[in-house]
Parts: structure tokens; sequence; C-alpha cells
């Protein structure tokens, strides 16, 4: 099947395009800048840690690996419950559509709400952002330990909120029946989020936990 | 997307495969390997489920190839950045 | 996507005029406008505010450092924290040195360029209806407006407004007990992250729609310079923005979460922030400075009646120049205190960005090297730019070089450098873009008589308020110093400074004539054609101003936008949009080419 056959009609582009159609380029495009948002974050976080090794404890010493081992294992069962969902459109299947929409969201707000769950777990025990208090609370390592550890996970959570919140979004949508395998643009952005976010977590689970 | 209805990418398989990675990147931490090692292994396996996730969760595969070079171009500016900055605290 | 935007983008309609052709209400059209042209122009108007904000600041500044300890005139109207009885504070002459360049750097100028042409010619250069996404434009502006009110807000909190310069270098910006400005330097991190939001989504529609709505025919080496380099700059805001917005949110998290990642006390290291501040502060320089390149070659073709010198060199010459940008920031650095190494390789590839900055002055030389100039008023203000870049770019070399900013670092030769740059470079370029662009913005001519006077004048005045401050830093003279008499070495310089003071309040008076003429020319100006200016990019098909929608059918391009002088046109000038002589087009439509 050639590509302009497949692509949504009403935005197909003219001629001197990419030939992907106009909001799933401008997702890519948004999701070079969220690359470079998390790159600061991130790169900071291998730059402190570089410079402080004494900052940071061993993985498991201090963090919860087993927890959030099942947290990302749940990430990334939403990963395949969106593409799931996209798959089921692009076969103009609306009832797998909705339901696997509302797998997806399911999971990533059982994701936010772990997340959640292991933050309020790790203030009580004294891990805070707050430098002072970290030294004060005796764990091991040191306050750029839980800074960055805030800062980063705390980041991608919030972007994995917001991704539910469009989720629903596009569920209201869809189960007014906005969407078919000619106009697939909505369920396929949010998907591509999605999927980035899981992408993000694969790293982070990786550096921050287990590293 | 050149798949049509029969040829989807296998997403199931790939879901196998991030799940198995995943505990695989668990049990290296655990194993006593080294430290060096067990970094670059480690950053190994999360690179390759990176890069599963892109190609087939989000098509990249499938897409043109100038797409293919808009999402690189990040990359080099993320290698620049903590290449440079870390050579401060060597 | 929902069905209004995908009404919105139905491409393959022939006669295409841009969604909804009922007249949209007064708020819809422009208050809330998602029409490309009207956002150009709202941003337009905020930006030309807060240029006047930053100049009055600049106003002030010079006040204090040509007259120390003089009342202000007209400075009792200020509130007593800031300058009891006209007498500027110390606290308040921070304030004003940071907000100046704030406001100047992030609200005037980066909006001027990528807001304002970035907005008006994108979609109407490349032939299309809008942007590709109207609405996520208007969010743009709408979250530029709040981001610079708390910025202007955040002088009047308790404490004053953020004091650690532009560059909020930490741990200066990170704890409040150093500047005591708390709440002040919290709303700057706010107001800027705020901003970024902005610039990243008018720069996902300036790619999105760069890329895939350019006409039928448009290929990418037929697109016009200033096309390009706003393409270019999209790229820059778009990888750029997010680094800072990560270091504004660590240093929002040390001034209130007290976490120390800036902070040496908790371990935390202040050159992290340098880095990342200036991995995003050297792109954002050529975002200031890349568009102005596009404008003055389109202006400068235009008005030498010839193709533009080298234009795949020129276009080359921008990619190089973002390129090379990501690589060069460390040379902000050298007297922090950062490795040497680092510092020879950062000296290196600084000195190599002047190859394409070279290419691109000589390619502006070629450009009107036995042209038949036509000297209208946005030539003037483009021949403006290129010589001030020169100087601007020569003093560049300077500080690149290692031993010689060890001796002119944070000197008042930086501070001519930047605004040789950055006034003498983007502001000459803007001032040329709006006169070239004011009749398809408003329907109307600027007068071109008060243009010319107000370009002579600010020439004159430019040069004598920043030249000598090359030879004031050269003397030693700190930048962001609030009184120079205090060092006997600088008394002796006082006249210097007094001398570049007038001068700087008559180059402020004279922007009066050019903001006059503005205004004066929405109503009184003459009625302006379709094409006054004779050129060739596809803006000059359509009336000015453009309607809703833009182009009646979306137009087709034959040619490139530089085809001055052509031998196959009977007029000097060949625009892009007409059809070729049938003798010489024996097909009526050209291949659409791939690009």
């Amino acid at each position: 099947m050639s590509q302009a056959a497949t692509m949504p009609i009403e935005e197909r582009a003219p001629e001197p395009g990419l030939g992907i159609y106009n909001l799933k380029l401008g997702i890519w495009i948004f999701l070079l800048s969220e690359v470079m948002f998390f790159t600061a974050l991130i790169g900071s976080y291998v730059i402190l840690r570089f410079a402080h090794p004494d900052h940071f404890a061993a993985p498991g010493e201090v963090l919860n690996v087993p927890l959030t081992a099942v947290n990302t294992f749940i990430l990334i069962c939403s990963s395949v419950t969106m593409v799931k969902a996209y798959a089921a459109i692009e076969k103009d299947d609306q009832k797998g559509l909705k339901q696997w929409l509302l797998a997806t969201i399911v999971l990533g707000s059982t994701f936010v709400g772990v997340q959640v769950y292991e933050y309020i777990h790790l203030v009580n025990d004294g891990f805070v952002p707050d430098a002072q208090a970290y030294v004060e609370s005796g764990l091991a390592g040191g306050p750029l330990y839980s800074s960055t550890f805030y800062l980063m996970t705390g980041f991608h959570g919030v972007h994995v909120a917001l991704g539910v919140g469009a989720l629903i979004f596009i569920l209201i949508k869809a189960m007014r029946g906005a969407y078919s395998s000619q106009r697939l643009g909505g369920v396929e952005g949010v998907g591509l989020y999605w999927h980035f976010v899981d992408l993000v977590w694969i790293v982070l689970f990786t550096i921050v936990y287990l590293i | 997307m050149q798949h049509g209805e029969s040829a989807h990418p296998p997403y199931m398989m790939i879901w196998v495969v991030l799940a198995v990675l995943m505990f695989a990147k668990v049990g290296v931490s655990l194993v006593d390997m080294g430290r060096g090692m067990s970094i670059a292994l480690l950053v190994l396996i999360s690179l390759v489920s990176a890069v599963l996730v892109a190609l087939y969760y989000m098509h990249l595969r499938f897409e043109p190839k100038k797409l293919w070079i808009l999402a690189a171009l990040p990359l080099p500016l993320i290698a620049i950045l903590i290449l440079t900055v870390i050579q401060e605290f060597r | 996507m929902s069905a209004t935007a995908a009404a919105k983008t139905d491409w393959d309609q022939p006669g295409f005029a841009g969604g909804e052709h009922h007249e949209p209400s007064f708020i819809r059209k422009y208050i809330f406008s998602t029409d490309h042209k009207i956002i150009a122009i709202q941003f337009l108007v905020t930006s030309l505010f807060f240029l006047i904000v930053g100049g009055l600041l600049a106003v002030m500044i010079r006040w204090q450092l040509g007259f120390p300890g003089a009342p202000l005139p007209g400075g009792d109207l200020l509130p007593d924290t800031m300058a009891p009885g006209g007498i500027i504070l110390p606290e308040f002459y921070n304030a004003m040195v940071t907000m100046h360049g704030t406001f100047m750097i992030f609200f005037a100028i980066m909006p001027l360029m990528v807001g304002v042409f970035g907005n008006l010619l994108i979609p109407l250069q490349i032939g299309a209806g809008d942007m590709a996404f109207p609405k996520l434009n208007m969010l743009s502006f709408w979250l530029a407006v709040p981001a610079g009110f708390i910025m202007l807000a955040s002088f009047f909190v308790e404490g004053g407004a953020a004091g650690a310069g532009w560059t909020a270098y930490a741990p200066l910006s990170a704890d409040g007990e150093y500047t005591g400005v708390y709440l002040g330097q919290q709303l700057w991190l706010v107001s800027l992250f705020i901003l970024g939001f902005s610039s990243i989504a008018g720069a996902v529609n300036y790619v999105t729609t760069i890329i895939n709505m350019r006409a039928p025919g448009l290929t990418w080496f037929r697109l016009p310079l200033t096309i390009w380099s706003l393409f270019i700059t999209s790229f820059l805001v778009l990888l750029a923005i997010p680094i800072l917005a990560g270091a504004l949110i660590m240093l929002l998290t040390d001034q209130t979460l007290g976490t120390t990642f800036f902070l040496p006390a908790g371990g935390g290291e202040p050159l992290l922030w340098q880095h990342l501040f200036w991995f995003f502060g050297h792109p954002e320089v050529y975002i200031l400075i890349l568009p102005a390149m596009g404008i003055v070659s389109d202006i400068l073709s235009n008005g030498a009646r010839k193709p533009v010198f080298g234009y795949h060199a020129m276009v080359l010459a921008i990619i190089a120049i973002a390129f090379l940008g990501w690589i060069v920031w460390g040379h902000h650095m050298f007297m922090s205190g950062m490795n040497p190494m680092l510092g020879t390789t950062f000296m290196i590839t600084t000195m190599v960005i002047a190859v394409p900055s070279a290419i691109k002055v000589f390619n502006w030389l070629g450009t009107l090297w036995r042209g038949n100039i036509e000297f209208h008023a946005p030539l003037l203000y483009s021949v403006g730019f290129v010589s001030l870049f020169i100087v601007g770019g020569l003093s560049g070399i300077f500080m690149a070089s290692t031993p010689v900013d060890i001796y002119i670092h944070d000197t008042y030769f930086i501070v001519a450098h930047i605004h040789y740059v950055l006034f003498g470079g983007s502001l000459f370029a803007i001032f040329a873009g709006i006169t070239f662009w004011y009749p398809k913005m408003f329907g109307r001519m600027m007068s071109s008589f008060w243009n010319k006077i107000h370009f002579v004048l600010t020439f004159i005045f430019y040069s004598m308020a920043f030249f000598p401050m090359h030879g004031l830093g050269l003397e030693g003279m700190m930048r962001r110093l609030y009184d120079p008499t205090q060092y006997a070495y600088l008394a002796e310089l006082q006249p210097w400074n007094q001398f570049i003071s007038i001068s700087v309040f008559l180059l402020a008076a004279t922007q009066v004539i050019y903001f006059a003429n503005f205004t004066l020319s929405l109503w009184k100006g003459e009625k302006a054609t379709a094409n006054p200016w004779r050129a060739n990019s596809l803006e000059w098909s359509v009336p000015s101003p453009p309607p809703h929608g833009n182009f009646e059918r979306i137009p087709i391009v034959y040619r490139g936008p530089y085809e001055y002088s052509s031998p196959e046109s009977d007029e000097d000038f060949y625009p892009q949009f007409v059809p070729p002589r049938q003798k010489t087009a024996p097909r009526p439509e050209p291949q659409p080419t791939a690009d």
C-alpha cells in the first residue's frame, strides 16, 4: 500500500513535504525538544554523580528496586497496550481502541500511583530534597542523591501524568467516535508521546536505580 | 506505514523482549561482576530497549529516512554536552 | 486530530482560503486570533513595548554611569526602594542591569526576530494559508504575554527584581542571601520558564510548516534566505531552550526547596550552571542573529536589484554557524576556572566560526557589488547591519583568543561587542525588516524620509555611544559597575563615560522618530500596493495586507526568490509566482520537484 493511501485524507500535506502529516511531524519535532529537556536533567545527574561519587549510595541501599522494577514492568505493559490501541483503530476496531486505551490509562495511573507511594515512603525515611535535612537524616550518600532523584523521576512523573490526561481526552473523543482508520492522528500522536515517556523511563530506571 | 493488515510489527514479541531485557538489567545489577562491566552492560541493554521502542512502538522503522535524521539531531548534542562538561571533574 | 483542526489543513481543496469565511468577531480576530499575520502584529506590539522598557532601563543605567550620585531627572517618581530622592540605589542598579539584558534578549530581540518575522513571513513566503497549528501559534503568543508581565512585576515585589545578571550565575543567583533578592529571582526563573514554552510552541509550528506546507515547486533551494534562517533558528530554539528550562528548574529548587545543585555548600557545582546556561546561551546568540542575516540577505538583494551572491554558500553558512554554535559555549567561561584543556578547544572552535561568518559578509558585499542600487530605507538599515556586524565580528575574534580574553573579560569591551552584534546587528536588521514588511503587515508605507533621517542619526549616535566602550574596556572598566568614579584610574575616564551617556540619550531620543513614524504611518502612510518594493517572493503576490487565508489559490513556484535583473523578464525583477513565458516554458506547470 502506498504511503499516501494510508495517510488520513484530510491531513495530507502538499507535494514538497516529508510524506508525514502535520500533526505527526509536529509531535516528533516537539519530542526533539523533550529529549533536550531530559538531557539537561539526566546530563546534570551524570555529571554531578561523576564529580561527587560519594553523594550516591549503592543500588538498593536507599531506593526500593523491586517495587520500581514492577513499576517499570507496568509502564512497559502500558506501551504495548497503547500500540495495540493504535493497531485496533488502524483496522477500524472501535471497541478494541476503547478497551486498549482504557487499559493504558489504568496502567499509566498505576505507575503514577506507585511513584507517589514510593515518594511518601522515601520522604518518611528522611530522603528529602532539602540538603540540610538530608545530611541530618543520616542516610547513605549526600544531598545530591535525593535532589537529582526527585528532579529526574519527578519530571518524568509529571510527563506520565500529563500523558494520562491526554489519553483520557483521547478516550472521551474515541467514545464519541472521533477516530477511524482514516482519522487516527490523535491516537498516533498521543501514542508517540506515550512511548517516548516509556523510553525515557527505561533509561532513568537503569541509571537512577540500577547503577 | 507500509504494513497492511497482516504485516503488523510483532508488538507482543517486542513486549516480551522488553520485559526480559528489563529483568535482565535487574539481574545484572544484582550480580557482582565489577562496576565498569556492570555499568557497560546496563547501558547497553537500556540502549537496545530504547531503540526497540523507538523503531517499533514509535514506528520509526516504517517512516521516511528523513525523519530518522530529524530524530537523530539531539543525539550528538547529548554526547557533546555530557562528554565536555565531565572534563571539568576528571 | 480534532475535526476543526483537520478542516483547517484541507490542502487538497483548490481555492483553499484557510478556514471559515465568515468574518470573525473582534476578539477572535484581534485578541485571540489564530491568524499568523495578526499574531505577528501582536508579537510586534508587545516586543516593541518591551524594547522601550529595556531602552528606558539602559538610559537610567547610563545616567548612573555618566553622572553617578546625581539625582535622576524624574527619578523621584520611582519608589524609595529603587531610587530615594532620585538617586539610584546599588541594588536597584543591579536589578536594572539584569533586567535590561533579560528584557532586551528574551522579550524584545528574540520575539521580534522569531515571533514577528517567523509568524509573518513563514506562511506568506512559502505559499501557505496559515501555520500548521494555528491554535498552538495563538498559545505561543498568549504564553509570552504573561511571561513578560511576570518579569515586569518582579520589579515591584519585596527585594526588587533579580539582580544576579541576565546570566544568573550561581551561587549568586541560587541563594537569596547573596543579593537580598528572593522572590524577584524566583519570578525571573518562572517567567523565563513560561517563555520557553512559548518559544518551543512557536518553533514546532515553524519547522512543521516549513517542512510540510511549502507551495508546489518551492524546493529547498528556492526558499528565501529569511525562511532558511528562520528554519535553522527554529531548530536552535527547539534544542537549546529545553536545556535552559532544565537549568532554570534546578536553580529554582535551589532557591525554594533547599536543593544544592549549584551550591558548593551541599556538594553542588556552580560551574554546572555556567555550562548549562551557555550550552543554551550560545545557540541563543545565533537565534538572535541568524534571522537578521536572512532578512538582510533578502533586502540587500532587493535593493541592489541583483541575485544574492552565492545563495548555496549562504545556506551552508547558516547551517555551519548553527552547528558550530553548539561547540563554542565555553568561550564565555575562559575566566570561570574551567579546565584549561577545554579553554583551548573552545578557542579553536570559536575561531572557526569566523569562516562561515566571513562567507556571509563577503557574499553580502558581493551582492551589492556593481548592483544598480536603490537606496531605500530598508537597504540603508541593512548596510548598517553589515558594517556594524563586521565590527562586532572582529571584536569577537579578540575575545575568542584566551590570552586576550583574560585581559578584557567582563570589561566594557565585552559590553561593546554584545551591543555591536545585538543592537548594531540584530536591531538594525529588525528596523530593516519592519520597514520592509510594514506595507505587508498594515497596508501602508512608512515615511521613507523619516526612516532615512532615523537611520542616519541612529548610526551616528550608535557609533558615538558604543565604539568608545571598546577603549573603556581596554582601560579596565568592569561591566555591571555601579560607580566608575570610585576607582582613581576610572575617574580619569569619566569624561568618556559622560560622552557615552549623552550619546545614549541622543540615541534613545532618535528612536522616538521611528516610533512616531511607525504609529503615524498606520493612518497617514501612503497606501501600499501589493508589491511596493518590486520584490520576488510569494508574499508580494497577495494584496497588502493579505486577506484571511492569504492566498486565493495555492501559488505555484517557478524559480528562486532572487531573480532580479533577469534577462528572461522584461522588468528588473522576476517573481517566483509568475509563469515563464511560453517560449522558455514548454510545460505549463513545473514538475513539483521532490525535496
